[in-house]
């Protein structure tokens, strides 16, 4: 028996030696951020903000911006994170309405100089990146089986129509990623709301797939299971500069999304947040998105991603944020039930 | 059932406050960690939500399609275990081989069975395109029916091969003794007896296949499923009612699998295992089974290996399908996650332990004792295989993440997650190998005066020594190689290895990805190694005639 119940004590200890490894909580002075966008580009904005400030940051890293939100409604009764950085406007307004998130007017907001139409006048979430539709080219496969059909390269999203395409389109689905329905917005606010799911069912007949979570269609799109796409333009320059044959075409006509940062309330260190959400505003962290990221600054004397087009000569459709948000259930179902994937 | 007869029932708790004391403890431990969550869940989304579920197209086809898939793949994996089964358990040519690649699937990280098909037989895959010069879509159901049945046919190859093992040698040759053909003891014979060891298998398969989250998030494609439409609706838009909503749906058909399967198949499969043993060998397989059945398992065996030796090397090139240049950098890059890995060991380690001592605890209880609540006991320890990942997830995010009870931001939410959800391994592993021991044991240390708890430690867990080292297998394995409950629980300092691969991905370094997926494989094997050996050491039973 002896031997037995020694085996078991060691490795009673054996658990709590290891689990007491383990960080159990986060230290009062260091701020938490739940980060959006991926791993490289948060890492160096937190060393740059220490930098700045000498604070320092704990990061979870996740370019899934529902699952953290997921995780910040659960946390609800006690706030695990200060900050929420990443993830489109969609995602952190609902959050400000169930009283979520805290009001915060950033100390650098004025200097900023940042157009009104991307932050929240109510001063819960503030845009500091922007994000553009485009239109994602597998180069290899075009100039292999579609070129020598005397096609050229989409320019217009008119252009995605063409027959030859086939089985060979893939975009995000807008039933569960924010950016496919972005699109089908646009696609609305650009021809109307019937002549808009018209036009959709026209170009789900060339679909392969619409993809459940917006990487998988870069990833379809970099290795070539796919020839075209509809996809973030920044996520096609990032696969470009990785190695992938991909070309990224900015239709006239698009639409975007407004990356934002909020401050979570009821969080342990809100000063600490408050410093990190002003520091998020200043330039140098909108550079470093954009040379690591390939996403466009809020703030039009920050630096612009290298080898994408100047923001201002994107043509964006008129596009209505809050009639899209209001509407977004309806346009929802009716895609399910008109185009049915 | 198992039930001992001459006890009174929870007469014993009285006289044997030690006995008392661990069922309370158990009891207390699963109704805390496994109904709680589980209520929590399910009570999330209101009666009308639920009502209003047959409204929404896109769920009324993924309920479809989950049924669907579970009758496809399921039936395909039983099939390939039955198969792989019959080849090691008969000795066939290779069946070594056979035996350590039907184990291979089980410690696959997720992502990595599927990730490594799309490197292998995607449109720019190494076979499909490089060799073969094909053009193929292996997205949507046709891929994700391969994926499914290559990776759950060993849960099949397993149940199976324990009950062909029990097949007494004797009937058959009593059989050819009275004349039957060589094809007619297989038809009338093996299979009849092995009927109830098939079912059985099927049926944790399909609970598998249903709950199936990594394969069908990468391969399915644009083809709902419910348990990847509970993370999709999380991950899109943020809605946890809907989500609650999905697991919920997937909760009727694996707990209704489930209780079939408790009612109807255990306890004829535990009556095969538990005959009296032989001596005489097998007759050998006659050429025209063989050789047919050695193929099929090298062709299955072929496409197992290619999943690691895809991940393996596309650790190694520099951009897959596209620059087949050998470098070293993914392998730098993956070396600043040594941290998270680390972390993967420790949970896995504390949960494995956890796992362990509790369902081995709790099926000594049900098995040996007739106490009130036993059968309760029963159906908490099991009800978790039914749960998927994501369920858990977002159970334990919901109920521990306050006072009470606040274990979310520590490690003690994912190691005890993890724990639980395992639990149901660990459980039926140690009840089959009580089913194999004498009662006359128990009894006999009773009457020398030894009291329940010193007739466990000194007598029953030396004899279930394989059954520990089986739950502390698997239970680590998948704690290690877990992600669905991980994305939830995990916290900034306390990072685990399987997020990290899923961060490779996200930033698009799929070649870090593989690194850190051969990385993590390698050192969990090292770990299982020694703690395999320290507890079989540790158990050694006492040297007696």
């Amino acid at each position: 028996m002896r031997r037995q119940l020694l085996t078991l004590a060691i490795l009673g200890a054996l658990v709590l030696a290891l689990v007491s490894g383990l960080q159990t909580g986060a230290q009062p002075r260091k701020i938490v951020i739940y980060s959006a966008i991926e791993e490289k580009v948060t890492t160096e904005i937190v060393k740059a903000f220490r930098a700045r400030t000498g604070i320092e940051s704990e990061v979870l890293s996740l370019a899934a911006a529902g699952t953290l939100a997921t995780r910040i409604r659960a946390e609800k009764a006690k706030p695990r994170a200060d900050v929420f950085m990443g993830g489109s406007a969609d995602i952190h307004a609902p959050l400000a309405k169930e009283g979520l998130l805290l009001k915060y007017v950033p100390r650098t907001l004025a200097e900023a100089k940042i157009d009104k139409q991307f932050y929240d006048p109510d001063h819960y979430w503030h845009g500091w990146y922007l994000g553009a539709l485009g239109i994602l080219v597998n180069r290899e496969r075009f100039e292999r089986e579609i070129a020598p059909k005397g096609v050229s390269m989409p320019k217009t999203w008119d252009d995605l129509l063409n027959p030859v395409y086939k089985g060979h389109f893939a975009m995000p689905s807008p039933v569960t990623t924010g950016g496919g329905y972005i699109f089908v917005a646009t696609q609305v606010f650009r021809l109307g709301e019937d002549r808009a799911f018209a036009w959709l069912k026209q170009l789900a007949a060339n679909a392969s797939q619409f993809t459940p979570t917006a990487p998988a269609t870069v990833t379809l799109i970099a290795r070539g299971e796919a020839i075209v796409a509809m996809m973030w333009a920044h996520e096609g320059f990032v696969a470009r500069l990785m190695g992938f044959p991909v070309e990224v075409i900015l239709p006239p006509d698009t639409g975007f999304e407004i990356g934002s940062a909020s401050i979570i309330k009821g969080g342990p260190n809100p000063e600490g947040a408050k410093a990190f959400v002003d520091f998020l505003l200043t330039p140098l962290p909108q550079g470093i998105n954009a040379a690591y990221g390939m996403r466009y600054p809020v703030r039009p004397d920050a630096a612009s991603p290298v080898g994408a087009p100047p923001f201002a000569s994107i043509k964006f459709v008129k596009y209505d944020r809050n009639w899209a948000i209001e509407n977004r259930d309806r346009l929802i179902r009716r895609w399910q039930a008109e185009i049915g994937r | 059932m198992l039930e001992w007869a001459g006890t009174r029932r929870g007469r014993v708790l009285l006289y044997d406050p030690g006995l008392a004391l661990a069922f309370v403890l158990v009891a207390g431990l699963l109704v805390v960690f496994v109904v709680l969550p589980t209520l929590r869940v399910i009570s999330y989304p209101a009666l009308a939500d639920y009502l209003a579920v047959p409204a929404q197209p896109r769920w009324i086809q993924a309920i479809r399609n989950s049924l669907a898939m579970m009758v496809l793949s399921t039936t395909t994996a039983t099939a390939v275990g039955f198969l792989f089964a019959f080849a090691t358990t008969r000795g066939l040519p290779g069946a070594r081989l056979f035996a350590t690649i039907a184990m291979l699937p089980l410690f696959a990280p997720p992502f990595m069975v599927a990730f490594s098909y799309i490197l292998m037989f995607g449109r720019n895959g190494l076979i499909t395109r490089e060799l073969l010069g094909l053009n193929v879509n292996i997205f949507g159901w046709p891929g994700l029916w391969l994926v499914q049945t290559v990776a759950f046919f060993p849960y099949a190859a397993l149940i199976i091969g324990g009950v062909l093992e029990a097949i007494n040698p004797s009937m058959e040759y009593a059989a050819r003794d009275l004349g039957a053909r060589e094809w007619d003891v297989y038809r009338t014979l093996v299979i009849p007896l092995a009927r109830p060891g098939i079912t059985a298998a099927a049926l944790l398969v399909a609970i598998s296949v249903l709950a199936d989250f990594g394969n069908a998030v990468l391969i399915a494609g644009n083809f709902p499923l419910l348990a990847t439409e509970a993370w999709f609706l999380i991950e899109g838009w943020a809605d946890l009612k809907g989500a609650s909503i999905a697991v919920s749906l997937l909760l009727i058909p694996t707990v209704g699998l489930f209780l079939l399967e408790r009612k109807w198949v255990r306890q004829r499969v535990y009556t095969v295992v538990t005959g009296r043993g032989t001596r005489v060998s097998r007759a050998s397989v006659p050429a025209f089974l063989k050789w047919p059945v050695v193929l099929a398992c090298s062709l299955v065996s072929l496409l197992v290996l290619t999943v690691y030796v895809g991940v393996f090397v596309g650790s190694l090139v520099t951009t897959w399908g596209y620059n087949w240049r050998l470098t070293l950098d993914h392998w730098l890059l993956a070396k600043d996650w040594l941290g998270p890995l680390l972390n993967s060991l420790k949970v896995g380690v504390a949960s494995a332990v956890l796992t362990t001592v509790i369902a081995v605890t709790a099926a000594f209880l049900t098995a040996c004792y007739r106490l009130y609540g036993s059968r309760f006991l029963d159906f908490t320890a099991v009800v978790p295989a039914a749960l998927p990942g994501v369920f858990v997830g977002v159970g334990f995010l919901l109920t521990f993440s306050r006072p009470p009870l606040e274990l979310v931001g520590t490690a003690w939410a994912l190691i005890l997650a993890l724990t639980f959800w395992h639990m149901p391994m660990g459980y039926q592993a140690a009840l089959a190998g009580l089913a194999q021991i004498e009662r006359a044991i128990q009894e006999a240390a009773a009457n020398l005066g030894a009291s329940g708890l010193r007739t466990f430690v000194d007598i029953y867990l030396p004899l279930l020594r394989h059954a520990v080292i089986a739950s502390f297998t698997t239970s680590f394995m998948r704690a290690v190689t877990n992600l669905s409950i991980a994305v939830f629980l995990v916290t900034p300092g306390n990072m685990v290895g399987t997020f990290a691969i899923l961060m490779a991905i996200n930033n698009g370094n799929w070649g870090t990805a593989a690194a850190l997926t051969v990385a993590l494989l390698v050192v969990s094997l090292v770990i299982l190694t020694i703690g395999q050996t320290l507890l079989g050491r540790g158990l050694r039973p006492l040297p007696s005639g």
